[in-house]
């Protein structure tokens, strides 16, 4: 008897309630989160160690030689604090366009019928699949001739017409939200006198906030991220650029690092020493840190988000 | 300061003033008069006229609006014009010398830049099929990955909330730059391949192909996982919203887990796994350090290659993309006409 109990205790009932497949659920949760973050780990353990740790074979995960130097220089490299403001303004102001008009535009979809409706959606998904790189060519050709080039307009018209980063994703995003309003709900503003658009602002939007949270988010992280879009729209006649990202600069890293430290100013020998891999890690760490303290103030939604938009039901 | 403020209190006060005063009693004839001057009253009254469908057709229409003109903007208008380059002979900046302003000439027509891809250059074809078959292995991988994934956190055990937000810090920094720096620092390998045990291991129990599969997941374990963060949480919404009393009965009949996963769990997941299929391939074919994006960005500001060159790259990218997606989704659709 007692020995049947043990044996359950351990295997469970059903196979997936026992103690030894939960150990083994543990040791492979682990495991797998140790080589999802394995880069990010390795990249800040790296960062902290001054070139005599990174030479030395035998200093794996923790320096021995602690140092904020690193930090110091890349900041230096990076021109941090104007990047980082820089950054800000290139991801925030577009999104705030971006998340009003998916609201506005998800709503059309979702509220009212009209001719042609299913084709535009069938299109509007179809324009998710057209690869960036491709309407970006002729796009420019087409910036150019407006003038737009180098300035924060080239990102801010395409978000007010529905046409920015991903944006198909948070269209459809507001149209599930706003599908899930229950129909009677409309009709009752609308009997008591309110138009269309007075519903949409008094009884649709304060119905999805977390619709506008999510969207804001995404949005935010993924104008943060783009480095091809910038180089290509942002950059002036003279060759510079009006906005210089974080992650535009780190990719400029090397070169702007080589002109602020060149080869004999600092103490060791070697050109290896004028750019190791602990200041580059280091500024990619930078370029990476506000995105890493949006995620774990808004991680909460930013989870939440795939089962609240609903792509499961549908 | 404090006059300042007192300055601002006041202008303020007395424009709320007039407003209540003045405007506000006559606010409907203030409007309608705006709306009169600017000849919208005529189409207002028109749109009284019609009735209550196709007044919703019309408001649903203006809501859409933005998007159909951006449509134009930047769908439409960029689309035709990337096939027109594409074709064109030439495509480039000229410099008018007389009014010295810079216009984008397209001249001639020709289907030369496909042919010369194919018949002149070896390399790009190369890198082309070498893209084409990372972006086909990548995404079924992604999608057992993803699986496995969302599989093991539904299960209910205790601290899943911490791995879901470990899981998920990948979709927040995935970006073609990140991928980039770790390729080149070597950190799409975990430690443990490195050392080669495995993956000689796997060579000698099982056959080549799959094996050199296997050895692929391993060797981009990270850059898979990094991968498959929305997916899993797609997943795993599917399997949270799937009915338990089936299980029940599943299990009942007789049926162990093993079973229950084939029969009722991936066929319930069919269209999820579409969707993360389009997914996987269209952020994977975007991100910047694609082989072949760099290629295309290279070759538009090479001039042996231009614009039109480049343009008939980005289309092959186009092309690769939506076999991709088709070649699985048919895959899909096929296993799941099996089920039923």
């Amino acid at each position: 008897m007692k020995k049947m109990f043990t044996k359950r205790k351990l295997l469970g009932r059903t196979g997936n309630d026992g103690l030894i497949f939960k150990i083994v659920l543990y040791i492979l949760f682990i495991g797998i989160s140790f080589i999802f973050l394995y880069p990010i780990l390795q990249m800040t353990v790296t960062s902290f160690m001054p070139l005599v740790d990174l030479i030395d074979p035998t200093t794996i995960w923790i320096p021995k030689n602690f140092t904020f130097e690193n930090y110091l220089r890349a900041i230096n490299a990076l021109k941090f604090w104007r990047s980082l403001k820089d950054s800000f303004i290139v991801s925030i102001i577009p999104t705030i366009f971006v998340v009003f008009s998916s609201a506005f535009i998800g709503y059309g979809f979702a509220s009212f019928d009209f001719p042609f409706k299913k084709t535009l959606m069938v299109v509007l998904l179809a324009i998710f699949l057209i690869p960036n790189i491709l309407m970006s060519i002729p796009t420019y050709v087409i910036y150019r001739r407006l003038n737009l080039i180098s300035s924060l307009k080239t990102y801010i018209y395409p978000a007010l017409l529905g046409f920015g980063i991903r944006q198909t994703i948070f269209i459809l995003i507001f149209y599930q939200f706003f599908k899930m309003i229950p129909e009677e709900l409309k009709e009752a503003a609308e009997m008591d006198g309110a138009h269309a658009f007075k519903i949409f602002t008094h009884v649709a939007i304060p119905m999805s906030m977390p619709a506008f949270l999510i969207t804001s988010l995404y949005s935010f992280v993924w104008y943060w991220n783009e480095t091809s879009l910038p180089l290509k729209y942002f950059q002036k006649n003279d060759g510079t650029f009006s906005f210089t990202t974080l992650p535009m600069a780190v990719r400029d890293f090397v070169r702007v690092y080589r002109e602020l430290y060149p080869t004999g100013t600092v103490g060791l020998e070697g050109a290896s020493e004028t750019f190791n891999q602990g200041v580059q890690f280091a500024g990619t760490m930078l370029s990476i840190l506000p995105l890493l303290i949006v995620f774990f103030i808004a991680q909460k939604w930013f989870i939440e988000s795939v089962d609240r938009s609903g792509i499961a039901g549908s | 300061m404090k006059k300042i403020r007192n300055f601002f209190k006041n202008t303020f006060n007395k424009i709320t003033l007039f407003y209540e005063n003045k405007i506000r009693p006559r606010k409907d004839k203030v409007i309608s008069f705006i709306l009169k001057y600017l000849g919208i009253s005529f189409v207002h009254k028109q749109f009284l006229k019609l009735n209550a469908k196709r007044r919703k057709a019309v408001i649903g229409l203006l809501f859409v609006l933005p998007w159909l003109v951006g449509l134009y903007i930047f769908g439409l208008q960029p689309f035709i014009q990337a096939i027109r380059i594409s074709l064109a002979d030439q495509a480039k900046y000229v410099i008018d010398l007389n009014t010295n302003s810079v216009a984008f000439e397209v001249k001639g027509w020709t289907f030369k830049h496909f042919i010369s891809l194919f018949k002149t250059q070896p390399d790009h074809v190369e890198l082309v099929f070498d893209v084409f078959l990372d972006i086909l292995l990548i995404v079924p991988l992604v999608m057992v990955f993803a699986l496995v994934l969302a599989l093991m956190i539904n299960q209910n055990i205790k601290g899943k909330g911490i791995f879901r937000v470990i899981f998920f810090i990948p979709v927040i920094l995935l970006s073609g730059s990140m991928l980039y720096y770790f390729s080149e620092y070597n950190l799409l390998r975990a430690p443990a391949v490195e050392s080669g045990a495995i993956t000689s291991g796997i060579y000698k129990y099982l056959p080549a192909q799959l094996a050199s599969l296997i050895t692929l997941a391993f060797e981009k374990i990270v850059l898979i996982l990094w991968l498959s963060g929305v997916q899993t949480l797609i997943f795993l919404a599917g399997l949270q919203k799937a009915d338990k009393t089936v299980y029940e009965a599943a299990s009942i009949d007789g049926a162990n887990l093993w079973d229950s996963f084939w029969k009722i769990t991936l066929p319930g997941l069919h269209s999820l796994m579409i969707i993360n299929i389009i997914y996987t391939a269209v952020i994977y074919a975007n991100l910047s350090n694609n082989r072949l994006v760099v290629l295309i960005e290279n070759t538009l500001v090479d001039v042996r290659f231009g614009r039109p060159y480049s343009t008939a790259l980005a289309w092959i990218l186009f092309v690769i993309e939506l076999l991709i997606i088709g070649i699985y989704t048919l895959l899909i659709k096929l296993s799941n006409k099996r089920y039923q």
